[in-house]
């Protein structure tokens, strides 16, 4: 059946599977390895549900062959938080009211959090980063307050 | 003492799950043998499907077709809404006439989701095809195709609302001035980000659970056990984490029909995960109406007469409510002005599309859209001011409860105040840059019918379920709680806001309360889950009653236990104490007594439970005014919503952050329906928006800060005051945004209008006719 060995670092820890060529990586981290935290909108590169950190940079885990990520290091919602810490994006949307059904969620923290590591300015992050994303419940007015209070708490998370 | 939790910002106690991983949707579930399926479609709009091919399959691929899925079909997919002279009270899971692209035909299982879809390759599918028929007004021509020969009419059913015509004509006939208007309601798709999903599992003795995305876990349950003849006892149905509804998951669907069917044939459990192009496809639509609508009106701004005639694109069958999105429209039309006379006439009419059902709102956004579009024309014309012309004709508070001429009575309230705030407030604003953008506000008023039931009127209207909605409620012997509902959240923090009522009248902890939901093994029975704007008007009012009761035995309880009268016991603090003293006992040892039954007053039951159903005496009206200024780009016809204000009464407001982000979300529905959002057909029904890159639902960048304020009028008939407000959002913001950019460009001729007002729309109209 054509299928490859790929090693993935997946939250810290190598993970090798063997996949057929067309399989994605969202279905790779979603049914392989149980990160089922990481969500499956539309693979259509449209929705952003399914966004995960490769190598630093946010990408959607459906528009990537799990072949394509051989030997990244790839960070999923389940790895956000480190030693029980929760990273101030995920504070901030909690106390922010930021998420509803959450189907979206895990996709916006993770383009928030990869913004916020790379030093991305808060105005950037509501009217750009956001911008990539589409959720259906909040009218996006709590997220940004979310992006707000969590680039203001600078110094109180990672 | 604490203070009352109801009212409060509390945190939502849900969030944790999707925020780190460890929610529980329906693709989360992975289960020990699992198969996977995949739904064969038709391609054409119209056929008849004469032959189905298995083809060569590999091992461990089934292939279901009408045949074999027959086989186990017992009954047929109900309608749950009869409506004037109509005639389709049930529609069939399986169906060799195809009548919209995306009909399932047949169910393909094989070990992994790719392999079943390239399964699906091979099947041959023999069919000749018919005149296919997709707009409403080819659909009523008298050479039209029909979808349905037997009924000899694509008109599925005809029905009125409001007074007869003779009243309606004198009332006319009295008038200054009459004014028609023609407004053409896209096709919409609700788009939940999480598509459709089931996990069927067959259980020993014949028993079956199902896992699936869905508001209603109990009428898919009954929906299943009546198409495959299985007892309700023998099947259960969860919802799990479910990622969006919004009346799109208010019925299970024929595809997952077959998955279950496929369940019990392997003998496995079989998943299936709908993908986004079925699901633009083949979950069902919303509105595509067209409504001519005339209002009589003397010159100084008084409204006399309003005469609606609407017909409804339902597609290729009736869906589970029916023609009910437009009956309901009709119904709440006249709005919060005073009328002499109201007459509507309603159409559902077929066509070779996706059905449309069910969508936030219910009719009662395209109901706000069409007065208050033909009321700013009405000002416009005659020159008065909008929200002056409003005012003058607004029912008063002292005038309520009000009948309307169509027979709903509203509750209560103060109208006008929602709309002199939201004007002032959208004045207040900050002011436009100068840009050269055309700018205008848009107001829209309503009053929604929320906290539906009474179960007598449903039965009365042509509804086969009734309107109640039930709670349990039990103290563990250790003292946590435990609430069991019927309505089933998905996104509205009921898990929150159903324990800040709890916590209240047990005077305990919100973390010791839990909330149970989504299992017809363990909750009570709803035939609505959660829709319609009354889980917790409806949902949480039986919880109120249910609490209330078992406050009342653990009072009885704790009285013998402190040697006191049950009347000088209060609950607070996780205590039942007497009156002005110290002296008390925990929740938990009253539960411990009660659940070891061991010296109970007499006549007193052991155990710490109670249960109520709440079967409204009315239904409830939350109002508001909404107020937006929009800048249009001529142009482009680009629009940007600047500024958007809300004022608004949803009853008692029991956590103002979830009633926010409820209106937030639902303002951004009604403004992707008035600027962008369109389902789209060719002429022989192919679907042209098969992807999110072609059906285009707000980001963040269109969706302006809200500003909301809150007045808080409880409703008199709900326990607790409850109104019921998931709604109100999209009501509001489709008719205000429309009449913001009309407002923007007046030079325009807006009596003919079609929605959502694309920039192509819009640049057509003003470089067309100015």
């Amino acid at each position: 059946m054509n299928e490859r060995a790929v090693r993935l670092t997946v939250n810290g820890t190598d993970r090798d599977v063997i996949v057929e060529p067309r399989v994605l990586l969202s279905d790779t981290l979603r049914h392989q390895l149980g990160l089922t935290g990481t969500h499956v909108g539309c693979e259509q590169g449209a929705c952003g549900a399914c966004t995960v950190i490769i190598d630093g940079r946010a990408q959607r885990s459906c528009l990537v062959l799990t072949v394509q990520a051989s030997d990244t290091s790839i960070e999923t919602i389940e790895g956000v938080a480190s030693d029980g810490v929760d990273h101030v994006v995920q504070v901030a949307m909690h106390e922010q009211h930021g998420l509803q059904c959450g189907f979206c969620t895990p996709g916006i923290v993770m383009s928030l959090v990869a913004a916020h590591r790379a030093g991305i300015d808060g105005a950037t992050a509501k009217h750009e980063v956001l911008d990539g994303h589409l959720c259906r419940c909040t009218g996006y007015v709590n997220i940004r307050a979310a992006i707000d209070a969590a680039w203001e708490a600078a110094g109180g998370g990672r | 003492m604490r203070p009352p939790l109801v009212g409060q910002r509390v945190p939502r106690v849900n969030d944790h799950g999707p925020l780190h991983g460890t929610g529980r949707y329906v693709d989360d579930i992975e289960l020990p043998d699992m198969v996977h399926a995949a739904i064969v479609r038709s391609p054409v709009a119209h056929g008849q499907l004469t032959s189905f091919d298995a083809g060569v399959q590999g091992a461990g691929v089934t292939v279901l077709g009408p045949d074999q899925l027959r086989s186990h079909i017992r009954g047929d997919l109900p309608v749950l809404w009869t409506l004037g002279d109509q005639q389709q009270h049930a529609t069939p899971v399986v169906d060799e006439h195809l009548r919209y692209v995306g009909q399932p035909v047949g169910v393909v299982i094989a070990d992994s989701c790719y392999l079943a879809e390239d399964a699906i390759e091979a099947v041959e599918l023999g069919i000749d095809e018919l005149d296919p028929v997709v707009g409403l007004a080819e659909a009523t021509a008298a050479d039209s195709p029909l979808l349905y020969p037997e009924l000899g009419s694509n008109v599925l059913a005809t029905f009125e609302a409001g007074d007869t015509e003779a009243h309606t004509d004198a009332v006319f006939a009295g008038a200054d001035r009459v004014f028609h208007t023609t407004l053409r309601i896209g096709r919409v798709h609700g788009l939940a980000i999480e598509a459709r999903g089931i996990v069927a599992v067959p259980e020993p003795r014949g028993k079956l659970t199902i896992y699936t995305s869905t508001q209603t876990p109990h009428a898919v349950r009954d929906s299943v056990c009546e198409v495959l003849g299985l007892a309700q006892s023998a099947v259960r149905v969860i919802a799990p984490d479910v990622g969006g509804g919004f009346g799109l998951k208010d019925h299970i669907y024929e595809d997952e029909v077959m998955v279950a069917i496929a369940a019990l044939e392997r003998g496995r459990p079989v998943k299936w995960i709908e993908d986004r192009f079925e699901s633009l496809l083949a979950t069902t639509h919303a509105r595509d109406e067209m409504h001519e609508v005339d209002v009589a009106v003397d010159d100084d701004g008084t409204l006399k007469g309003l005469r609606v005639r609407a017909r409804r694109n339902v597609g290729a069958r009736l869906a589970v409510f029916g023609g009910g999105p437009l009956f309901t429209a009709l119904g709440v039309a006249p709005g919060p002005y005073r009328w002499e006379a109201v007459q509507c006439v309603g159409q559902l009419v077929a066509t070779n599309t996706m059905s449309t059902g069910a969508y936030r709102g219910f009719g009662q956004t395209q109901a706000a859209f069409i007065r208050e579009r033909a009321v700013d024309l009405v000002a416009a014309e005659l020159g008065h001011d909008p929200v002056e012309l409003r005012a003058r004709n607004m029912i008063a508070p002292d005038e309520l409860p009000y009948q309307m001429r169509t027979m709903i009575q509203f509750d209560n309230g103060d109208y006008e105040a929602a709309l002199r705030r939201a004007s002032a407030l959208i004045s207040e604003g900050p002011p436009p840059p100068d840009d050269g953008r055309a700018r205008g506000v848009g107001y829209c008023s309503y009053v929604q019918m929320a906290g539906i039931g009474p179960s007598t009127l449903n039965e009365l209207i042509g509804l086969s379920i009734g309107g109640f909605e039930s709670a349990t409620v039990r103290v563990e012997p250790d003292g946590s709680v435990r609430v069991a509902t019927g309505v089933s959240p998905h996104g509205q923090g009921l898990e929150t806001t159903i324990p800040q009522l709890v916590a209240d009248e047990l005077g305990v902890d919100l973390e010791t309360i839990e909330l149970i939901h989504g299992d017809t093994d363990t909750t009570p029975y709803s035939a609505y889950g959660t829709a319609a704007s009354r889980s917790l008007a409806v949902g949480g009012g039986a919880t109120v009653v249910a609490t209330q009761r078992l406050a009342d035995k653990i009072k009885t309880v704790a009285a013998e236990m402190l040697e006191a009268s049950a009347a000088d016991i209060e609950l607070s603090d996780d205590r039942a104490k007497v009156v002005g003293t110290d002296v008390g006992v925990t929740i938990g040892e009253v539960a411990r007594r009660a659940w070891q039954g061991f010296r109970l007053p007499e006549g007193t039951e052991p155990g710490l439970v109670a249960s109520y159903s709440y079967d409204p005496l009315s239904a409830t009206f939350s109002y508001a005014t909404h107020a937006c200024r929009v800048a249009v780009d001529t142009g482009t016809g680009e629009v940007r919503v600047e500024d958007y204000v809300v004022v608004h009464d949803c009853g008692k407001i029991v956590n103002p952050t979830i009633v926010e982000g409820q209106i937030h979300g639902g303002v951004a529905q009604g403004l992707g329906a008035a600027l962008m959002e369109e389902v789209f057909y060719d002429d022989q029904g192919q679907p042209l928006s098969s992807t999110m890159l072609d059906y285009h639902v707000p980001a963040s960048a269109s969706m302006p800060d809200i500003r909301i304020e809150h007045m808080e009028i409880p409703s008199p008939f709900t326990p607790g005051g409850m109104k019921g407000m998931g709604e109100g959002g999209t009501n509001g913001a489709y008719a205000a945004v429309v009449n913001a950019v009309c407002a923007a460009l007046p030079g325009v001729d807006w009596t003919e209008l079609t929605t959502p007002l694309s920039p192509s729309r819009i640049w057509e109209a003003f470089h067309g006719q100015s």
